[in-house]
C-alpha cells in the first residue's frame, strides 16, 4: 500500500513537487520562475528546496546564463516515485470518507 | 503519519490546483504579450483603414507593422526562460521557421494574385496568419484552434457578406478579440 511522506506533505514542499513532476523528466524549472509560480518568498522557497533536496527528491542546477548565476530545480526519479506514492495514499485516505 | 479524509481532499486539491498552474503558465510563457501587442495594432490599423485615406492608411499600416515587429523582438527577448530542458530540441527553431515560410507563402501568393485592393490585401495575411495559428493548436495547445477557427470563420463571413464593414468589424472583434483572449491568458491561465 502507497504511504504518505512527512517531508512531502508540508504545503509548501506539496505545492513545489506538484509543480516539478508536471514538467517532463528532462526540464528543469529556474528558481525565480518556480517563486513567482508558487508567490512564496527567496527565503521560504530556498528553504524548502533544501529539505527535499536532502531527501534526494530535487536536484539543484546551478549555471550561468548570459553571465548571470541561476538556479534550475528538477525532480529526481526518486522524487517522483515517492511523490506518485504520496498522492495514491491521499487518493486512498479520501475514498475512504465515501 | 496520519491524517483526516478532509486534510487529504484539501492536499490533493492543492495538487491539482499547482499542477493546473503549472501547466498553464508554461503553455502561455508571455503569448498573451504578443496577443494585446498585435491585436491593438490590428484594432488602431482596421479602423484608420475604414476611416482614413486609402494613401494615409497605407503608411499607418507600414509603420504598425515595423512598430509591431520591433516590439515583439523586444518582448520575445525580454520573456523569461523560466523553464529549459536538458535534452536538446529544435522544435523552437522549427516553429520560428514555420512561421517564415508561411510570411514567405503569404508574400508570394499576394505577388502572383497582384493587383489586389486593400481588403483582398488584409484578407491574404488573415487567412495566412489563421492558417498558421490553427496548425500551432493543432501542435501545441488544442484550445486555441477553436480561436483560430472563429477569426477565419469571422473573417471570411466578414469579407463576402458584410465588404462595406470589413474592417471595422476586424477592428474590433478580431483586433479587440485578439486583445481580450490576451487579458483573459494573463489573468485566468
Amino acid at each position: 500500500m502507497a504511504e504518505l511522506n512527512e517531508t512531502i506533505h508540508q504545503t509548501v514542499r506539496l505545492r513545489i513537487m506538484a509543480s516539478l513532476v508536471t514538467l517532463a523528466p528532462s526540464e528543469e524549472v529556474e528558481f525565480t520562475y518556480l517563486r513567482d509560480l508558487l508567490e512564496v518568498t527567496d527565503g521560504n522557497l530556498g528553504a524548502h528546496l533544501r529539505k527535499l533536496e536532502e531527501a534526494g527528491f530535487i536536484t539543484l542546477n546551478k549555471a550561468f546564463v548570459e553571465r548571470k548565476p541561476r538556479t534550475y530545480i528538477s525532480a529526481t526519479v526518486d522524487g517522483r516515485k515517492v511523490f506518485s506514492e504520496h498522492v495514491a495514499a491521499l487518493e486512498a485516505i479520501f475514498k475512504s470518507k465515501q | 503519519m496520519n491524517i483526516s479524509p478532509t486534510e487529504a481532499e484539501e492536499a490533493l486539491a492543492a495538487i491539482q490546483s499547482m499542477m493546473q498552474k503549472t501547466r498553464r503558465a508554461i503553455s502561455s510563457s508571455g503569448a498573451y504579450k504578443f496577443l494585446i501587442l498585435w491585436g491593438a495594432i490590428w484594432l488602431i490599423g482596421f479602423l484608420g483603414s475604414q476611416f482614413l485615406p486609402k494613401e494615409v492608411s497605407g503608411n499607418v499600416w507600414i509603420g504598425l507593422d515595423i512598430l509591431g515587429g520591433i516590439l515583439s523582438v523586444i518582448i520575445g527577448v525580454g520573456l523569461k526562460q523560466g523553464v529549459r530542458s536538458s535534452t536538446p530540441t529544435t522544435s523552437g527553431k522549427r516553429i520560428g521557421m514555420f512561421w517564415l515560410l508561411l510570411f514567405l507563402y503569404c508574400a508570394a501568393a499576394i505577388g502572383v494574385a497582384w493587383p489586389v485592393d486593400g481588403k483582398q490585401f488584409a484578407m491574404f495575411i488573415i487567412l495566412f496568419v489563421t492558417v498558421g495559428w490553427i496548425a500551432m493548436g493543432l501542435l501545441l495547445s488544442f484550445a486555441s484552434v477553436w480561436w483560430g477557427l472563429a477569426l477565419l470563420g469571422l473573417s471570411l463571413v466578414s469579407y463576402f457578406l458584410l465588404p462595406d464593414y470589413f474592417y471595422f468589424i476586424m477592428a474590433f472583434v478580431g483586433g479587440g478579440g485578439m486583445i481580450a483572449l490576451g487579458i483573459y491568458m494573463r489573468n485566468r491561465w
